[in-house]
């Protein structure tokens, strides 16, 4: 669809019609045959509303979509009418006769004027999720039409929000991985993540801290998808030898990256990528940064990080090593701004906390960054046999448990409990089962120094105090407890620094001040990101960091804005509420292989070993799907036509129209809240609505009405469930069920030959035209009607009985069924509050949209040049709603015809 | 002749407004064991003209208050009330069972409908010391009620409370022989001057003891001080936040202070009592409670929480068996739990405990099924 909407026809006006069920598709064609500009709009992919569910319509058993769906392809073709499907009113201003009105247009994902329908995109959608139009009685695609007849015929996707990838600070589209994985695309899978920007898949399946694990909501069931082992093994089974060809440079801008870590690197490629020359300096003599220089090979293979790193290179981004920036001789800033239109500062945190205690500059006390850079260099450590190492974070446990794979016997210190350790627990568990001994609540008061060596540490306990600034409770020294440990060997790690001087831009505490949305530092051109920024952190982060640098320094090269659609808000994962297509099986996690302990401490083998594609494709069969699209971007691939728009947006648009007719339905009351009922913990319990899909032609069962493939043979019926009802303050007579209900249960006899058919009724309001003689007729056709309204449903056993009293017998009963129908009530939509808000219309004290006047002005609403078309306004049938809908067209057209302006403002 | 004035009796409760749909009935677990028929009742009121006469009523006294009719009146029309107002009329003529002016008096006498001596209130607690309530100033009143102060069955409960709460530190205090009958049993008989004379005098006492939160170990007490005294003029003052024992527990669990170190490794199901579930809208804690237990697997009985089955023990029936002593519903309640799987049957009232305890020993199935209080499983679990 286009951008550009004409904002009004022939000069004569235009109306506003809010709902595109029967009351607005009637009231748009009416308003617009009679010449005048309409926007109709319509919050769900479709138009069509409730009476495209419904299967027959009462009295006269018509075929409801028979007679709707021509009614429905006549809008499209209607010159006058612009449908805006997917859309909402966000804010309406001004009066009768000159409205002003914003309306939100969510993002469809498929360009509607390009989509042929043709159904390729679902056949490879990995993603099931609940029909919602089939009243959830089965599923469909991520990327979906909501009914074969819909207008417009468009697919549309369905897209929210996901905890995981929320949480991850790379925004790694996590689920779109792990449904290919559950598919066994593997390649496809280390495609995907590929694609978002994230060079460092296989790094990141073995180092990653994996947050996003513990916002996953499968631990709401059992044990959350064990996604970073997934992410490993998309790299593992998916990775071949090719490499990627070098991408063209598009532009002239040349840009410097400092620092060839996760975050330089990442910027670099996506750079790269978008068609920019980048040049990466570091001052070590090979690229990776910590991964390289911290991550022992034990946790990170270097054959992987490599790999890795080469298909980043070779895309074309240029690599100076042994080049330190701003000291040691190498150029400064200044000498990069001047060659470069931007510079990107990732150079992470390797400088070093000192101790702080007396003997620390002896030879045999180390500390744990240069010890690491040292050893991941290649070069021999010359390290004693026993081993005391200072620290409690990730740095700490790595040191550990080198120096315990080099011979040492090794003692970790650390003043706080374990419950405030900092590294990551897995990490913790590993040394441990490794050998290495932990002393908490412990801390260094100097080396013992013999002879110009170190002869042994003293150390003191410490006890937890009041909590610090950081929350934890600090440790406090406990006087008297000063011990010795007999130790020749002191590896330090208590804290990384950023060596960040030099460089003349704004830092605090040595760390790069940045605009945390842009990344921008003091000085024009200069962007900052990773541990340089945040402190000694994680690789993800350095990630992330990298993606958002990328983005703003293109930006800025560009001459864009840095900010514009850029947000760190995002829906909090804890009010992301899921409904999984099929009832979730309890599965555990998939267990992950590692190296026997025996088999790993004397050398540097990786210790996890990794799922088998097996394990992998099970476990990605755990992901409940919560964003339902996962993003998976094999839609894209299937589509021929290119109809797929993943960036789609949403998008504002502007309309003027001298009048609005609303005319946004109503709800179906949810039966839960009449527990007595079962309903949604009995299968055997619908709703009304429920039971047309499984009578339509179109619904789930092709119009069998049948529940797991069993006809049913004894069928209930249940009045005024939420309807008439004051304890629920529901009080209102929902006007359509008795004669639906008739209906169902003529359909139901029709369906069910030798069923049993029990109708439980207060009375019956049969006041319509054709009303009663068609009660009458469902009542000759062998279906019981019984007087009195059940109390409850309960079960015993397999079976489902009503229990009631019959009030003409003056005896409680109990019918056995194995279907049992509720007619449950007609109610405001949920949201109605909200338009009523926006739109200053009144609502009645049952929720509806009050009207003007209960006789005499019955489509005019509390405000002048809105009217109420509907159920919007009180339930009622079809009849009686076209009717209203014609009325209330009537009544706009008198308003843009310019003659009812002085009775639209009394 | 036993008659009410039909019409005003009608006005006065809101009974016009029946459609007649018979949800109270079709609910009623007494009507289909008695004659009892709530909206058959009430329709013969407002069809009486002005007088409607109770003589021969037998049926008033099966029911057991258990409220379901009204939980599924859609016109919030209370049979329930409309039922204690008729026993209330009876009583007034005074031609009541004598079961039922036995318990009366010995309320009115002994503080308690058990028969028993004011001065063996405390025997429970004599070896426990506990706090005397206000000296020292304790947080809670605990108020234990007459069947757990008396009955040797409901004594054990309230002991497994006392050590349940003592290992999460509460600080209470109880009245020892100076408690006496919270009456809800009395007004559930009709007996609508002797209530409001109790009310009277406990309001006074709690006011003067200066009690400002209170817990009892049964809903009945529970739900009259929360629900009842304050609605009569003589109890307008009564002022104390009162709780379920199993609420204060739900508290303590979540704030962490009340820890189970040991487990119960038992499937258990529970079996909403009507006044803490039906008449207080009390479903979580009790269950929360339990899912706190490590080892205990928590199985629901189709009729749970609002569709909970009356055990036959309340309004009354303690006292009075009713048209149609045959099978108890207790006795189908203990069938439902068999059926369900669990070995333990939990409640949270001392008079489901005995009724439904009675079932399990009527239908041989000791073996099978134990009734416990949550009290009780919880000090298991400590």
């Amino acid at each position: 669809m286009s951008d550009s909407i004409p904002s009004s026809a022939n000069g004569r006006g235009a109306a506003l019609v809010i709902g595109a069920g029967i009351a607005g598709i009637q009231a748009a064609l009416d308003i617009a045959d009679a010449g005048f500009k309409v926007y109709l709009v319509e919050r769900s992919p479709s138009i069509g509303g409730r009476m495209s569910q419904l299967d027959k319509t009462f009295p006269t058993l018509d075929c409801s979509s028979c007679i709707l769906t021509p009614k429905m392809a006549d809008v499209p073709r209607n010159p006058n009418i612009t449908l805006l499907t997917c859309t909402q009113v966000e804010a309406v201003e001004g009066q009768a006769g000159a409205f002003h009105v914003t309306l939100e247009r969510q993002p469809r994902f498929v360009d509607e004027s390009v989509c042929t329908g043709c159904g390729l995109c679902t056949d490879v959608c990995p993603v099931i999720t609940p029909n919602i139009f089939n009243a959830a009685l089965d599923s469909h695609k991520a990327i979906y039409r909501v009914f074969p007849q819909a207008v417009p015929a468009a697919f549309v996707i369905d897209k929210r929000p996901s905890p995981c990838k929320i949480t991850c600070p790379a925004h790694i589209p996590v689920q779109g991985y792990i449904a290919l994985i559950a598919q066994g695309k593997f390649r496809e899978a280390l495609q995907r993540v590929r694609e978002a920007g994230v060079p460092f898949v296989g790094t990141l399946g073995r180092v990653c801290y994996h947050p996003c694990e513990s916002e996953c909501k499968r631990a709401d069931w059992d044990e959350a998808v064990s996604i970073c082992a997934l992410k490993r093994i998309a790299y593992d089974a998916g990775r071949d030898d090719e490499k990627p060809q070098p991408v063209p440079i598009q532009y002239e801008e040349h840009v410097a990256v400092v620092g060839a870590g996760p975050a330089g690197l990442t910027t670099a490629c996506n750079l790269t990528r978008r068609g920019y020359k980048v040049t990466v300096f570091d001052a070590l003599p090979s690229p990776g940064g910590m991964l390289a220089a911290g991550i022992p090979e034990y946790r990170l293979p270097r054959e992987v990080l490599n790999d890795e790193i080469d298909y980043v290179l070779a895309q074309g981004v240029e690599l100076k090593l042994n080049t330190p920036i701003g000291r040691d001789g190498g150029p400064s800033l200044e000498d990069l701004r001047r060659d470069h239109q931007a510079v990107f500062l990732a150079i992470g945190a390797h400088g070093s906390s000192r101790l702080g205690v007396p003997g620390e500059d002896l030879p045999e006390v180390f500390q744990a960054v240069p010890f690491l850079r040292h050893m991941n260099m290649g070069h021999e450590a010359n390290i004693g046999k026993h081993v005391a190492v200072i620290g409690g974070g990730n740095s700490a446990i790595d040191a550990a448990r080198c120096a315990l794979r080099l011979g040492a016997e090794v003692q970790l210190v650390y003043r706080r409990s374990r419950a405030e350790m900092p590294a990551a627990p897995w990490e913790v568990s590993a040394a441990e089962q490794e050998g290495v001994k932990l002393t908490f609540l412990s801390a260094p008061l100097r080396v013992i120094e013999k002879d110009g060596h170190a002869a042994g540490i003293e150390c003191i306990r410490m006890k937890l105090g009041e909590p610090d600034s950081s929350g934890r409770r600090r440790p406090v020294p406990v006087d008297g407890t000063e011990y010795v440990m007999d130790v020749d060997t002191i590896i330090a790690a208590i804290g990384q620094n950023v060596e960040s001087d030099g460089l003349g831009v704004e830092t605090k505490w040595g760390q790069f001040v940045v605009d945390p949305l842009t990344l921008e530092t003091s000085a024009k051109g200069v962007f900052a990101g990773g541990d340089a920024v945040i402190g000694p952190a994680s690789v993800v982060e350095a990630i992330g960091a990298g993606l958002q640098a990328a983005e703003s320094i293109h930006r800025y090269l560009r001459g864009m804005d840095l900010r514009d659609g850029r947000s760190q808000d995002h829906p909090k994962s804890k009010d992301i509420q899921i409904s999984p297509a099929e009832a979730v099986k309890r599965a555990p996690r998939e267990h992950m292989p590692e190296l026997p302990v025996a088999e790993r401490i004397n050398n540097f083998r990786e210790v996890e070993l990794g799922l088998t594609a097996e394990q992998a494709m099970a476990e990605a069969q755990r992901c409940l799907s919560c964003a339902v699209c996962s993003e998976c971007n094999q839609c894209v691939t299937a589509c021929q036509r290119g109809a797929i728009v993943p960036e789609d947006a949403p998008r504002r648009i502007e309309v003027d129209v001298g009048a609005i007719v609303v005319a946004t339905g109503f709800d179906v009351f949810d039966p839960r809240r009449k527990p007595e009922f079962g309903y949604g913990k009995y299968p055997q319990v619908i709703t009304s609505l429920e039971f047309e899909r499984l009578a339509s032609a179109s619904g789930p069962t092709a119009g069998r009405i049948s529940l797991n493939g069993h006809p049913p043979n004894k069928v209930t019926f249940i009045h005024c469930v939420g309807s008439r009802d004051r304890s629920l303050n529901l009080p209102n007579c929902s006007r359509v069920c008795c004669m639906a209900v008739a209906k169902q249960a003529h359909l139901a006899h029709d369906r069910l030959p030798g069923a049993q058919i029990t109708v439980f009724y207060m009375d019956v309001r049969a006041f319509g035209k054709g009303f009663e003689e068609f009660y009458d007729r469902v009542r000759k056709e062998g279906i019981l009607y019984r007087r009195g309204n059940p109390s409850e449903i309960v079960r015993r056993g397999d079976h489902l009985f009503v229990r009631a009293e019959d009030t003409l017998l003056g005896e409680p009963v109990e019918v056995e069924s194995d279907l049992i129908v509720l007619a449950a009530g007609l109610t405001p939509r949920a949201d109605a509050s909200g338009l009523a808000q926006i739109l200053h219309l009144v609502q009645g004290t049952d929720g509806y949209f009050q009207e003007a006047h209960p006789k005499l002005r019955t489509v005019e609403s509390s405000v002048p040049g809105m009217y109420l078309a509907g159920c919007c306004q009180g339930p009622k049938d079809i009849p009686d709603t076209v009717a209203q809908a014609k009325a209330a067209a009537s009544a706009a057209m008198i308003l843009l015809n310019g003659k009812g302006a002085n009775h639209a403002s009394n | 002749m036993l008659q009410i004035e039909s019409r005003q009796f009608a006005v006065e409760r809101g009974l016009f407004a029946c459609i007649q749909c018979g949800k109270c009935t079709g609910g009623c677990p007494m009507a289909m064991k008695t004659r009892l028929n709530p909206r058959d009742l009430i329709y013969r009121v407002l069809v009486s003209g002005n007088g409607f006469n109770l003589e021969g009523r037998e049926e008033l006294w099966d029911c057991t208050t258990c409220l379901t009719c009204y939980s599924r009146c859609p016109k919030q029309v209370n049979p329930m009330e409309a039922i204690l107002a008729m026993r209330g009329a009876i009583v007034e003529k005074g031609k009541i069972h004598p079961n039922v002016k036995t318990a009366l008096e010995s309320t009115f006498r002994n503080g308690n409908p058990l028969k028993m001596p004011r001065s063996d209130r405390a025997e429970w607690a004599k070896e426990l010391q506990l706090k005397a309530f206000p000296d020292g100033g304790a947080e809670y009143l605990f108020y234990i009620g007459c069947t757990p102060s008396y009955d040797p069955r409901g004594q054990k409960v309230a002991r497994a409370l006392v050590r349940v709460l003592g290992s999460a530190g509460l600080d209470f205090g109880i009245l020892g022989n100076d408690e006496n009958c919270c009456a809800s049993e009395v007004r559930r008989l009709g007996e609508a001057g002797l209530f409001e004379a109790m009310v009277e005098e406990n309001t006074a006492a709690f006011t003067e003891l200066g009690v400002e939160k209170m817990f009892t170990v049964s809903p009945h007490c529970f739900n009259v001080f929360k629900n009842d005294y304050q609605k009569l003029e003589v109890g307008a003052k009564f002022s104390a936040q009162v709780q379920h024992y199993t609420q204060v527990l739900a508290d303590l669990t979540r704030d962490g202070r009340l820890k189970f170190n040991g487990s119960f490794e038992q499937k258990v199901t529970y079996h909403d009592p009507c006044y803490l579930g039906r008449h207080n809208g009390i479903f979580d804690e009790p269950r929360a409670i339990l899912q706190g237990i490590p080892g205990l697997e928590l199985i629901e009985m189709d009729r749970s929480r609002e569709k909970s089955l009356c055990c036959e023990g309340g309004g009354g029936r303690m006292f009075l068996e009713g048209t149609n002593p045959g099978t108890r519903l207790a006795q189908q309640r203990v069938q439902e739990a068999l059926d369900s799987g669990a070995t333990i049957l939990a409640t949270a009232c001392p008079f489901c405990l005995l009724t439904l305890e009675e079932a399990v020993k009527h239908l041989n199935a000791e073996e099978k099924l134990r009734v416990l209080d949550i009290a009780e499983i919880a000090e298991r679990a400590l």
